[in-house]
C-alpha cells in the first residue's frame, strides 16, 4: 500500500464522502467539525443547555458533529496503524523545528494558544475549515468565501511574522 | 448526546460514525493532519492542502447543485454574521498557522500519536468553554446578520452556469498550481523500504 495518496485522489475521495453526507441517502447535512468541538467542551466543563444559551443553540448540530469526530479519531487511528503505519509518539513537527525552535515547552505553549484561537475563532465565525471552507465553499455560501479569504490571508501574514525566514540556501 | 441525535433526521448513529471514520481516514491518508501540510501551505512550503481543498470544493459544488436540483439534498448554508465572521476568521487564521492543523484534523493528528496536537485539542476545549460562557456578551459584536446568502442568489436565473464555471475554475486552478512538497524526514524514519 502506498504511504500517501496524491492531492487529486484525496480531493476526489473527499468529495465522494461529501456527496454521501450531503444527500438524503447519507445524513442530509454538510460536514462540520468546530460545533462538535464546542459541544464536547460544554459537556466536559458542565455548561448545560438549561443555563447556557449557546449550549442550547448548538446542541443538535453539536451532538451530530461530536459523534462524527469520534469516528474521525478512529478513522485516523486505523489508517495510521494499518495503512500508512505512521503511528508514533511525537512532540514537535519537523517544520516547526526548522522555522521556529526545538523547545518542547515552547511548542506545547503555542499549541495550546493555537488550539484556543482555532476553536474560539471558529465559534465566532460560525464554522471552521470543514464547515466554512469546504462545505460552505461547495454551496457557494458568501459566509464561506469571506471566511476562507480572511482566515488564509491572516494565516499567511501571521506566518511571515511568527516564523523565521526560510534559509537562503533552500530557495 | 445520543438522544439528541436520535431525534434529528440526519442519519443513524452508525451512518454518522462511518462518515466520521472515512473523513478521518482520508485526512490521514492524504497527510492533511500534518503541521507540514497545513502550516506548510501558509508558509508556501507545500501545496497539497490547497490543491486538495480546491478539488473537493470544485467537484462538490457541481455535485451538490445537481443533488439539490433533483431533490436529493437541500442547501444548508451558514448565515453571514459579518462581525463574527471577520474577527473569528482572523483569530482562526492565526491559530491555524501556529497549531498547523484545523479542528477535525487535530483529532486525526492525536490518533497518530502527536502530543502537540493533543495540547491543541485541550486548548480548543478551553476556547469552546470560554466562548460558551461569555456568549451573551460576545453575541453583540457578531452582528450585522445578512442571513443565509449564496453567490447564485444574486444571479438566480444563471444558477447552473455559475456553479459549473465556479467548479471548473477551481479544478483547473488546482491542476495548474505548482507541486510543492515538503519532504519530512520523520515520515521515513520508521519505514523499512
Amino acid at each position: 500500500m502506498p504511504k500517501q495518496i496524491p492531492w487529486w485522489a484525496g480531493g476526489i475521495a473527499m468529495s465522494l464522502l461529501f456527496y454521501f453526507s450531503f444527500s438524503i441517502w447519507g445524513a442530509d447535512r454538510s460536514i462540520g467539525a468546530s460545533t462538535g468541538m464546542a459541544y464536547i467542551s460544554t459537556m466536559l466543563f458542565g455548561l448545560d443547555s438549561s443555563h447556557y444559551e449557546y449550549t442550547k443553540e448548538i446542541e443538535s448540530s453539536g451532538a451530530w458533529e461530536a459523534l462524527m469526530l469520534l469516528g474521525v479519531f478512529f478513522g485516523g487511528l486505523f489508517t495510521s496503524l494499518f495503512i500508512t503505519k505512521s503511528f508514533h509518539i511525537s512532540l514537535i513537527p519537523t517544520l516547526w523545528k526548522e522555522r521556529k525552535n526545538k523547545s518542547v515547552p515552547s511548542r506545547m505553549f503555542w499549541s495550546f494558544i493555537g488550539g484556543f484561537l482555532l476553536v474560539f475563532g471558529a465559534r465566532l465565525a460560525g464554522g471552521c475549515n470543514a464547515g466554512h471552507v469546504l462545505s460552505g465553499g461547495s454551496q457557494m455560501a458568501i459566509s464561506g468565501f469571506i471566511f476562507t479569504i480572511l482566515a488564509l490571508g491572516t494565516g499567511m501574514l501571521v506566518g511571515r511574522v511568527f516564523y523565521k525566514k526560510k534559509k537562503a540556501c533552500d530557495v | 448526546m445520543f438522544d439528541i441525535i436520535a431525534k434529528e433526521e440526519h442519519g443513524s448513529i452508525l451512518t454518522i460514525l462511518v462518515i466520521g471514520f472515512f473523513f478521518g481516514a482520508i485526512i490521514l491518508y492524504s497527510r492533511l493532519d500534518k503541521f507540514e501540510k497545513m502550516a506548510g501551505f501558509l508558509l508556501f512550503e507545500d501545496t497539497l492542502a490547497i490543491r486538495m481543498a480546491m478539488t473537493t470544493v470544485g467537484l462538490s459544488s457541481i455535485g451538490f447543485y445537481f443533488l439539490v436540483a433533483n431533490g436529493y439534498a437541500s442547501f444548508d448554508v451558514k448565515p453571514t454574521l459579518l462581525g463574527g465572521l471577520i474577527i473569528g476568521a482572523v483569530l482562526f487564521g492565526t491559530g491555524l498557522v501556529i497549531l498547523g492543523k484545523c479542528p477535525a484534523a487535530f483529532f486525526v493528528s492525536v490518533s497518530e500519536g502527536r502530543i502537540d496536537a493533543l495540547v491543541g485539542v485541550i486548548g480548543g476545549m478551553v476556547g469552546g468553554a470560554v466562548f460558551t460562557y461569555f456568549y451573551p456578551y460576545i453575541q453583540k459584536i457578531m452582528e450585522p446578520n445578512f442571513g443565509k446568502i449564496r453567490l447564485p442568489d444574486f444571479f438566480t436565473e444563471y444558477g447552473m452556469v455559475i456553479t459549473v464555471v465556479f467548479g471548473v475554475l477551481l479544478l483547473v486552478g488546482a491542476y495548474l498550481l505548482p507541486s510543492l512538497e515538503y519532504k519530512d524526514p520523520a515520515d521515513f524514519k520508521n519505514s523499512k523500504d
